[in-house]
């Protein structure tokens, strides 16, 4: 249990070498992979979302627990996938169309990777089509979009109709973010929420979803 | 007392009839002579008539070189990505600098080169020419962390800073130097003042501003004032950990984007002159003329007598005239 506790260490302090050892001899140990992240990597990407909400961490050190919570993943990943554990739920993420601002919909996604979802990030510039492409192909239940420019914001819109039009906004939510994007705004465009924070994203999504925060 | 007289008096704590306004416009100044932003950004004879236009309807006391943040990055040889309505934008996956070797080949592009630097000084020429005198004019560079970001892709200099910290500091020299002689280049066709757009450096908290970013922030602006120039800083987003410093910078004006409290960059940062932060999209754009007005007029009473008017970011292209009459109005209507 030692290797899964510097596991824990590893992901807040952002040490991505550490983060692969401790994954490696975690799982050499025995320790279970949906107990290493469900008991340590979860916790872990918790503690990293609360410092940068309390303005302890910014986004280089938000970024680098996430590089770190990646290199572990990528050896549990493959485990999972094996014994058949579901993600808690899909995550579509993209920045929408016109736009190439992308650091926002980074964070958000470490967050929602580190909060126990499957994220599937389809870039930036993402035209709405794409999304419900990628909301049937990988059953997702979760579109996440982001735009940064007033400009760009209208193309979120367009992606919830898109959704609609391919017949999948039924079985989706939809979040949205980004600076200038408001809670006034999501209502208007028929989205099911909207977080202001890269932190606050992993409560929204399980509360759309009805999850347990 | 024209808009020129009116700035600089308050800058130098002289006597004024009125406060001054400079809002920041791009796209809204395009929208005003109803050109797609690309031809805003990229021809400067239709950004000073947007600016001119924009100025004059709404008594800015001053015109600005500012468009995008690509102009430096273009020249230097990245791949921009131009958009008919919104600004040019960088591709991280196609960073100029994506291989930090490549930072040892890239020669300083030259500001008179006939690219998209000097684009800008033709704008500040044309200025001179229209509003000299009359109006501030202002030229307008990439910070040291803004332009970094741009050459090498934003999510990745963020990890720079722990992995290569002295490849940091040679790009970041690299870009002192390419923006101390834009600056210049600027100030010699007839800028008087240079916003320094600083976007990234709210993104990296203290630590890292504080010993990386901010020694060259203050030489950038050591370097504008050294040529007889006035500094004017943008730093987009919260600020509020990095206050202290950018109050040290000895900039004339520092802008406060609205997601920092008025009131903490006051008590911050003494007597420096302070501009904003009236929220761009949820107050400027979205509110009423009578919103517009109580907030400014909030910014102001926490901002004390060293306050010029403006939002805290750029005044977004679809906001209703009236409520940036609004604003105007509070300043045509109130003493510092």
């Amino acid at each position: 249990m030692e290797e899964a506790k510097r596991l824990y260490t590893a992901v807040i302090e952002g040490d991505a070498k550490a983060a692969k050892e401790t994954t490696e001899q975690a799982l050499a140990a025995g320790i279970e992979a949906v107990k290493l992240v469900q008991e340590f990597m979860v916790p872990a990407m918790g503690e990293v979302g609360r410092r940068f909400q309390c303005g302890d961490y910014f986004v280089p050190e938000l970024l680098l627990s996430a590089r770190a919570m990646k290199a572990s993943l990528e050896l549990i990943r493959p485990l999972l996938a094996a014994g058949g554990v579901e993600p808690a739920a899909r995550v579509v993420i993209g920045t929408v169309r016109g736009d190439l601002h992308d650091i926002g919909k980074n964070l958000v996604g470490a967050m929602l990777e580190g909060g126990g979802f499957e994220v599937i990030d389809l870039g930036s510039n993402v035209e709405p089509e794409k999304f419900a492409e990628a909301v049937r192909e990988k059953k997702a239940s979760i579109v996440a979009l982001s735009a940064l420019l007033t400009t760009t914001m209208p193309a979120m819109r367009t992606t919830v109709e898109a959704l609609g039009k391919a017949g999948v906004r039924q079985q989706v939510k939809v979040v949205i973010g980004g600076a200038p994007v408001t809670q006034e705004y999501a209502e208007e465009i028929g989205a099911d929420g909207y977080s202001e924070t890269a932190a606050g994203a992993v409560a929204l999504v399980k509360h759309v979803m009805g999850l347990k925060s | 007392m024209n808009g020129r007289e009116r700035i600089l008096a308050h800058l130098r704590g002289e006597a004024i009839d009125r406060l001054p306004l400079m809002p920041i416009t791009m796209q809204f100044a395009a929208g005003q002579i109803g050109v797609p932003y690309r031809q805003y950004a990229m021809d400067y004879r239709t950004l000073v008539a947007g600016q001119m236009r924009t100025a004059e309807k709404f008594g800015f006391d001053f015109v600005s070189c500012i468009s995008d943040p690509a102009r430096e990055a273009a020249d230097c040889g990245a791949d921009i990505v131009m958009f008919d309505n919104s600004p040019p934008a960088f591709r991280e996956d196609k960073a100029r600098l994506a291989d930090k070797a490549a930072l040892a080949e890239l020669k300083a592009p030259d500001p008179h080169g006939g690219g998209r630097m000097t684009d800008r000084l033709r704008a500040a020429t044309l200025f001179k020419e229209k509003a000299g005198g009359d109006k501030l004019i202002e030229g307008w560079v990439e910070g040291p962390m803004a332009e970094s970001a741009d050459l090498r892709g934003i999510n990745t200099i963020m990890l720079d800073f722990y992995d290569d910290p002295s490849f940091v500091g040679e790009l970041f020299e690299f870009v002192l130097e390419m923006e101390l002689r834009f600056a210049l280049a600027q100030l010699e066709c007839g800028a008087e003042i240079i916003g320094i757009g600083d976007a990234a450096a709210s993104l990296v908290g203290p630590q890292i501003y504080n010993e990386f970013v901010w020694p060259y922030e203050k030489r950038l602006v050591e370097g504008i004032h050294a040529a007889g120039g006035l500094a004017r800083l943008h730093i987009c987003g919260n600020t509020t950990k990095i206050l202290d410093g950018m109050g040290r910078l000895g900039c004339e004006i520092v802008d406060i984007d609205y997601m920092t409290a008025m009131s903490a960059a006051r008590e911050r940062m003494g007597n420096q002159v302070l501009l904003g932060n009236a929220e761009p999209v949820g107050v400027v754009r979205n509110s009423t003329p009578e919103r517009v007005s109580a907030v400014v007029g909030e910014c102001h009473r926490a901002a004390g007598a060293r306050y010029i008017v403006g939002a805290g970011c750029e005044i977004p292209r679809d906001t209703p005239e009236a409520n940036l009459r609004a604003m105007s109005d509070y300043a045509m209507g109130h003493k510092p």
